[in-house]
C-alpha cells in the first residue's frame, strides 16, 4: 500500500516536471516573458551641458527610460493606449496614442524585440526641467495584419528623445525617430 | 530521410526567391516634407493592400498594383520613420522613407524662475524649442532671438543657434526691480513671458523710536536693498529689545515699504533691527 502511493506521487511529480518544461519551452511563454522583461539602456552622459547630471538622476532616468520603452512594445503589440500612461506625456503620448488608435482601426500590430539603446545624454537644461537624449536603438520591428507578418525588419534606429522629470520619475515627452547619418 | 531534405529546402528557397521577385516594388522619395502630398510608385498588376505605418498615424487601404499610391498630406503630418507596406496575391513589400519637419513656425518657452532677486548672478533660464506647425521638432538649426525688456531701461536682443531643436540662454537680472518681459522669437511667432524681479536683501536699515502710553513705537525708515529697490511687502523685520527684564524680539512684516512695531519697554532699553542677514542701527533708550 506504501509503495503504491510512493509512485503515484512520482508520477505526479513527473508529469508535473513535464508540464514544467514544456510550459518554458513553449514559444508563447517565451514571447510573453520578453514583452515583460525591461529592455537595456545604457546611458552615456559625458558630454552633457549646461548642467551635470548628478548619479541618482541618471540612474532613474535610465529605468525609467527603460519603462518607457518596455510600455511602448507592450501597448504596441497590444492595441492598449492606456499602457502608455506610466512614463510618456506630451506629444510623444499624443502621437503613440493616435496610432495605436489607427492599429485598432485597421487591425494592425506592431512588435517590437528590443535589442537595447545606447543612449547619449547631451542637453539637461540649468534648471533641470529638461533633458534632451539620443538613442541609438537596435530592434527588430515586425508589422502585422490579423495575426499576418506584412513586414519584418532589423533596425539600427536614431531616436531624439525628450524627458521632463515629474513628481516620482522620468516622463518621455518627445521620442523622435530620426534619420541615420 | 536527410536526402529528402535536401531538395525540399532548395526547392523553398528558390519559391522565396520567385515571391520576392514577383511581389511588388515600391519607390518612395528618400526624403518627405511633413504635411506634404507625395505619391508612391508601384510595380506589379492586380489588387492589393496599401498600409502606410508612421509615428502616429497607420493608414490601410486598397490600391491597384502598378499605378501611383497617393498619399495625401494629412497622412504624413508627424515626421520620423514611415513604411510603406503593399500586399497582393504575390507577397508584402515594403520600403521605408523619412519624413522630416517643415519651416520653424512656432516656439515652446520656458523662462525660470518667475520671481528673481535682483542681484542673483546668471540666475535666469531661458529655454526654446523649435516647432513646425505640425508641433514636430526642428532639428536643423534654426535662430531663436531671446528680447529682453526691462520695465525701465532699453531692451536688448540676444540671438542664439537651436541645437536639435533647443535653444537656451543664462543671463543676469537687470539693475531694477519689477516685471521684465522676455519674448522668444522664432520666424513670426512670439513667445512672451514675464519675471518678476525683486529687490535684494535690505541694506542701511535704519530705526527710529518714540515713547507712547504702553511702551516704545519703534518704525523703519523705508527699507531698500543697496541698489535703491524696495524691499517686497511682506518681508519680515526683527525688532530686538534688551531691558532690565531681559530681551524681548518681535518679527514684523514690511507693509507699504516700512515696517513697525510697538514694544512694552517702560524704563531703558537697547532697541536694535535685524531683516534676513542684515543687521540695521541700534537705539538706546
Amino acid at each position: 500500500m506504501k509503495l503504491r502511493a510512493t509512485n503515484f506521487w512520482r508520477h505526479v511529480g513527473l508529469t508535473l516536471v513535464v508540464l514544467l518544461a514544456a510550459a518554458l519551452c513553449s514559444p508563447l511563454l517565451f514571447r510573453v516573458l520578453r514583452a515583460d522583461s525591461l529592455p537595456q539602456v545604457k546611458l552615456n552622459a559625458d558630454g552633457i551641458a549646461p548642467r551635470s547630471i548628478e548619479e541618482l538622476t541618471g540612474h532613474n532616468v535610465t529605468r525609467d527610460y527603460a519603462y518607457a520603452w518596455r510600455d511602448l512594445a507592450a501597448a504596441s503589440q497590444s492595441n492598449r493606449s492606456d499602457l502608455l500612461s506610466d512614463y510618456f506625456t506630451g506629444f510623444a503620448k499624443d502621437k503613440l496614442t493616435q496610432r495605436i488608435a489607427d492599429q485598432r482601426k485597421t487591425g494592425v500590430t506592431i512588435r517590437y524585440t528590443d535589442h537595447g539603446h545606447n543612449v547619449k545624454a547631451f542637453f539637461y537644461s540649468p534648471d533641470g526641467g529638461e533633458m534632451q537624449l539620443l538613442d541609438n536603438a537596435r530592434l527588430d520591428i515586425e508589422i502585422l495584419d490579423g495575426g499576418k507578418v506584412i513586414h519584418q525588419e532589423t533596425v539600427n534606429q536614431r531616436y531624439l528623445v525628450l524627458m521632463t522629470p515629474g513628481a516620482d520619475r522620468w516622463f518621455v515627452r518627445s521620442l523622435d525617430p530620426v534619420a541615420n547619418r | 530521410m536527410p536526402s529528402m531534405l535536401k531538395p525540399i529546402l532548395c526547392l523553398a528557397f528558390v519559391w522565396c526567391l520567385i515571391g520576392a521577385a514577383l511581389a511588388a516594388d515600391l519607390q518612395v522619395p528618400a526624403q518627405v516634407t511633413a504635411g506634404t502630398a507625395f505619391a508612391i510608385a508601384s510595380s506589379g498588376s492586380g489588387d492589393a493592400t496599401f498600409y502606410l505605418v508612421g509615428p502616429s498615424s497607420v493608414v490601410k487601404r486598397g490600391i491597384k498594383l502598378g499605378s501611383e499610391i497617393k498619399v495625401a498630406a494629412a497622412e504624413v503630418q508627424a515626421a520620423g520613420r514611415y513604411v510603406a507596406i503593399t500586399c497582393g496575391s504575390d507577397g508584402c513589400s515594403s520600403s521605408p522613407f523619412y519624413v522630416v519637419a517643415g519651416d520653424p513656425t512656432k516656439v515652446s518657452f520656458l523662462l525660470h524662475p518667475s520671481r528673481v532677486p535682483v542681484t542673483a548672478r546668471d540666475a535666469i533660464n531661458a529655454t526654446a524649442f523649435v516647432f513646425d506647425k505640425f508641433h514636430n521638432p526642428v532639428f536643423r538649426p534654426v535662430n531663436v532671438d531671446f528680447q529682453v525688456v526691462p520695465k525701465t531701461g532699453p531692451a536688448f536682443t540676444k540671438s542664439v543657434k537651436a541645437v536639435q531643436g533647443v535653444a537656451w540662454m543664462r543671463m543676469s537680472p537687470t539693475p531694477k526691480e519689477g516685471p521684465v518681459k522676455v519674448i522668444a522669437t522664432v520666424g513670426n511667432n512670439e513667445e512672451p513671458r514675464i519675471i518678476q524681479q525683486v529687490a535684494s536683501e535690505a541694506c542701511n536699515l535704519r530705526i527710529t523710536a518714540r515713547r507712547t502710553a504702553k511702551g516704545v513705537e519703534v518704525q523703519t525708515d523705508s527699507v531698500k536693498d543697496c541698489r535703491g529697490n524696495a524691499v517686497p511687502d511682506g518681508t519680515v523685520v526683527s525688532f530686538t529689545a534688551v531691558d532690565s527684564k531681559g530681551r524681548t524680539t518681535v518679527d514684523a512684516p514690511i507693509k507699504k515699504g516700512v515696517a513697525r512695531t510697538e514694544l512694552p519697554i517702560t524704563g531703558n532699553a537697547t532697541i536694535s533691527v535685524a531683516s534676513g542677514v542684515v543687521i540695521g542701527n541700534e537705539i538706546r533708550l
